[in-house]
């Protein structure tokens, strides 16, 4: 009996000895599982981190090579443009003392062709870099963007923002909401055969609310991003949304047109003074 | 005819109660209609089975009849239903096929060990526990949940397993299991001793676990949802 006793007991205690070994077993199972779920995380955080940094360097990079490039037309081209424009005035005064009917309308037209490629090179450095973006913000930069479009088409483009002041948002934030507005504009231009375009800014203190609204033809998003008919211009934005925190919606309305709803969080404004009009000298690389 | 039944529930409640909890899984199988999934209908079956082997023992304990031969037969059983349900939940080709050999192979050897713990098998008055096969059942259950363990670990699917159904019956079967399986191989004495030895605490603790074990099944199926089987 008392053998039994004694094995009664043994068996309990190796029981509970068993028990407590499933027991951890279960607790193991779930800390671990749980941990590694965070440490996933956390390395899908990273990669989207870097992800984003390097797409924001290549944007980075694209910019100061349009900067590079607006710098040389201005410095070189514009310049020796100028000279030519100088030389050929001197020249068409000798023309007209001495030249004849002919000549001084071969001058002539020289002339007013190096005049208007003057323009033009000014246009197309203005057009690289929004300096207006730069200097007076954005509000200005897409008045004076609509401006432009407006003078040579037939369009009717309505920019409004409110409220009709607001105070200079990160660099980088408004030239991502500048370039977006120009593609958004520029398709509307180029695809939707349109009548008129409407652009919508609204800043509060914690979103920036874009919409552009055309009544042109008007496309599917969906179809457009399953074929590979997706061009630059829409994966553009959505890249250069993507380092913002941003996001777009393209939707088709009823009543035909398109419309582009774009939403960016405010960001604190960290370097609020422009960058130097020649960051190639300076170069800083971010990473 | 029933007061013998009551008084008898009310001398092991413990024991009653586990024959009888095993009820709430089975109904919340039905109305979650968790049957969907080909794991819970095993696990379905597998706790009809367990309480019709569970009623049958009841009711040969009140008759004051030999019961082991309805738990022995219950071994071969409940191990294929069991290891049915892995069958389904591993990925792995090997591992199923694996699972497939033991069930076999074990079904093989729970009769042998049947017939060679009764010399005189159609004797069921002096009928005794198998000696190895409960044992051997036991440690085959641990290690296949363990495997599925480490294959939850490792496969990284589930992002909370506290709301993931199998792994409460993983971890139900686990504790049950475990409680169980230094007593089993006792039973093969303890019934030869013509009941006299009582194990006392040590063999009401697993009749606690087959308690919690069902509760455990019944919150699995509870975190069951037949829509996200369906999406699966
Ligand atoms: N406002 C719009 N109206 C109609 N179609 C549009 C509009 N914007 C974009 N699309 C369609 O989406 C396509 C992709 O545009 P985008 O990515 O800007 O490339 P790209 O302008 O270089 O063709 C265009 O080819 C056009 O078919
Ligand atoms: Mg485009």
């Amino acid at each position: 009996m008392q053998n039994s006793e004694e094995l009664k007991w043994a068996l309990l205690i190796a029981s509970m000895a068993m028990l407590m070994m499933a027991f951890c077993m279960i607790s193991f199972v779930m800390y671990y599982q749980k941990r590694r779920f965070e440490e996933e995380k956390r390395i899908n955080e990273i990669e989207k981190n870097y992800n984003r940094l390097l797409l924001d360097t290549a944007l980075n990079s694209e910019e100061t090579e349009r900067r590079r490039i607006a710098q040389d037309l201005h410095d070189d081209i514009g310049t020796m443009l100028s000279l030519t424009k100088l030389s050929l005035n001197q020249l068409s005064k000798m023309v007209e003392n001495y030249g004849n009917e002919k000549d001084d309308q071969i001058m002539r037209k020289s002339q007013s062709l190096v005049e208007e490629t003057i323009l033009h090179v000014r246009r197309i450095t203005r057009d690289l870099v929004p300096t207006t973006l730069e200097r007076f913000g954005l509000l200005e930069a897409v008045g004076e963007f609509v401006h432009k479009l407006e003078e040579g088409n037939k369009l009717a483009i309505s920019f409004h923002a409110s409220p009709e002041e607001f105070p200079r948002q990160g660099q980088k934030l408004e030239l991502t909401i500048y370039r977006i507005i120009q593609e958004l504009v520029n398709n509307a231009i180029k695809h939707a055969s349109c009548s008129r375009i409407d652009i919508n800014l609204e800043i509060n203190d914690v979103l920036i609310d874009l919409r552009v609204i055309d009544n042109g033809v008007g496309f599917d998003p969906d179809k457009i991003k399953e074929s590979n008919l997706a061009g630059l211009g829409l994966l553009g934005i959505e890249s250069r949304l993507a380092i913002v925190n941003g996001t777009v919606q393209y939707e088709k309305p009823e009543k035909g047109g398109s419309r582009a709803f774009v939403q960016i969080p405010v960001m604190p404004v960290s370097d609020s003074k422009p960058e130097p009009l020649h960051p190639f000298r300076r170069e800083r690389v971010n990473i | 005819m029933f007061e013998t039944y009551f008084a008898y529930s009310l001398r092991k409640p413990i024991p009653c109660f586990s024959t009888f909890i095993t009820l709430l899984p089975i109904v919340l199988i039905i109305t979650r209609k968790a049957y969907l999934d080909p794991t819970f209908k095993l696990l379905l079956f597998y706790s009809l089975s367990k309480l019709i082997t569970d009623l049958l023992i009841f009711d040969s304990a009140v008759r004051q009849q030999n019961s082991i031969v309805y738990f022995n037969i219950s071994i071969p059983v409940f191990y294929s239903l069991l290891a049915g349900m892995f069958y389904f939940k591993f990925s792995s080709s090997i591992y199923k096929k694996g699972i497939l050999y033991s069930i076999g192979g074990f079904l093989v050897f729970a009769i042998w060990d049947i017939s060679n713990s009764n010399l005189e098998i159609t004797d069921f008055q002096n009928h005794r526990a198998v000696l190895f096969a409960k044992t051997v059942e036991g440690v085959l259950i641990i290690v296949l949940i363990l495997m599925y363990f480490y294959e939850i670990i490792n496969s990284l699917v589930i992002p909370d397993l506290l709301t993931f159904p199998f792994f409460w019956v993983c971890s139900g079967l686990l504790l049950y299991y475990s409680s169980f399986i230094f007593i089993a191989p006792i039973l093969h004495y303890a019934a030869s001793w013509k009941n006299i030895q009582d194990l006392g605490i040590a063999r009401t603790v697993p009749y606690i676990f087959e308690i919690i074990c069902a509760l455990f099944f019944s919150v699995g199926v509870y975190h069951f949802s037949a829509d996200d089987y369906a999406k699966q």
